[in-house]
């Protein structure tokens, strides 16, 4: 090991809620723990409009709420985040060493948490006119579409959300389902009264075929409808697509630590992956709910087993 | 050497906080144009980005050249601005 590089108990990859959780609570036990995010805090939380299902709070809250107060809470305790990218995790034995954009760093412990992002959909439009038509983000971008005509793809709870809130800015919006909704029933209920409304229009069995444009600009989304075989054009404005998630782990792809044929991470029963010293939590790991609060739950159950870790002494039941 | 960092932003862009976030631990000044406030400023970022998105940072340097970073993208941002 080389002396001169940065030497940390913990370091977390991810700032999310399942790391935040974690260094809340390793950061209490007086562990010193570095957080590297290299995207937004909050991670997709942080991008989501409300989140209804976080206990705690009766009315909702905003994901870029939850994810700061989360943020907040986890350095008042000590935790240090660092905005950069870890791009290798390379096991030498006491200490782990990290490759990240500001250097090489060591630490004693790893906790991988960095998550999932939409997946796209791979039809042809989709790369060509990404940022010009074509988005992943409604809370970043929904603001362009002003009285606008939009189509989302996608049924699960992320989509009918986000559908739901481009009605604040859209005319209309086709929502684009390839099987059917399968977001949770408070959900659907609520998608029904934007139904009602005529904001939504809800496209059961229709693929997303072609996004199409013109002068640089999304005009148009052919589809198929599968159940009456035919196919079906929606001339719209814009795009947004919400069609699942895949994992962040392309950057442990070519280290020990074993990934489902997704590529999530395997962990054992510790949430302690093949490397010694290198736990995985919240949404990456293999075998999650996609739930923030199940995410929050792993990283307290992480840092738990991180300090036993630490400490030497075998993975025991919690008093 | 930077002149002026002006950032485009909406309300509930989470990214938008992560821009400002690092512009801010480095010490930097920027002004915010947030579009929610300011819709009629739309055209203005599709323009200067070419996309319909944010956040868009214009780093404007001394000379008058203009960088504009689209997204939260720390490896473009951290050298702009350096």
């Amino acid at each position: 090991m080389t002396k001169s590089t940065p030497k940390h108990d913990v370091i977390v990859i991810g700032a999310g809620p399942a790391a935040l959780t974690a260094a809340i609570y390793t950061t209490r036990e007086d562990i010193e723990t570095l957080i590297f995010e290299r995207g937004v805090v909050g991670g997709l939380a942080a991008v989501t409009d409300k989140i209804d299902n976080y206990p705690g709070f009766p009315d909702g809250v905003e994901g870029l709420k939850l994810s700061d107060d989360l943020r907040k809470q986890a350095e008042r305790f000590g935790a240090v985040i660092e905005l950069g990218e870890v791009t290798a995790i390379i096991d030498e034995g006491k200490y782990k060493k990290l490759e990240t954009t500001s250097g090489d760093m060591h630490a004693k412990a790893v906790l991988i948490a960095t998550g999932s992002d939409y997946k796209k959909i791979n039809a042809p439009g989709e790369e060509e006119f990404y940022g010009r038509g074509v988005h992943y983000c409604a809370t970043c971008d929904g603001a362009f579409y002003r009285d606008k005509k939009l189509v989302v793809v996608g049924g699960g709870n992320s989509a009918v959300q986000e559908a739901i809130f481009l009605t604040r800015f859209a005319s209309h919006i086709d929502l684009l389902v390839r099987s059917t909704i399968k977001a949770s029933d408070v959900l659907q209920k609520e998608l029904q009264d934007y139904a009602k409304k005529g904001k939504i229009t809800v496209h059961l069995g229709t693929q997303t075929k072609e996004i199409i444009g013109k002068d640089k600009f999304v005009t148009k989304v052919a589809g198929y409808d599968t159940a009456k075989k035919k196919d079906v054009d929606f001339v719209v404005d814009g795009v947004f697509v919400f069609v699942g998630l895949e994992p962040n782990s392309q950057f442990i792809k070519d280290t020990k630590i074993e990934l489902d044929e997704i590529g999530f991470v395997k962990t054992d029963e510790n949430l302690q992956t093949a490397i010694t010293g290198v736990f995985a939590c919240g949404d990456i790991r293999s075998g999650a709910t996609m739930q923030i609060a199940s995410a929050a739950g792993e990283g307290a159950t992480a840092a738990l087993k991180i300090r036993e870790y630490l400490e030497g002494r075998p993975h025991a039941p919690q008093n | 050497m930077v002149k002026n960092i002006t950032i485009f932003t909406t309300n509930t862009c989470g990214y938008c906080s992560m821009v400002k976030k690092y512009l801010g631990a480095k010490g930097m000044s920027y002004e915010e144009v947030n579009l929610d406030e300011f819709p009629q400023r739309q055209a203005e970022a599709l323009e200067l980005s070419g996309a319909l998105t944010v956040p868009v940072t214009v780093v404007t340097k001394q000379d008058e050249t203009k960088e504009v970073i689209v997204g939260y993208n720390l490896a473009k941002l951290a050298p702009a601005v350096a």
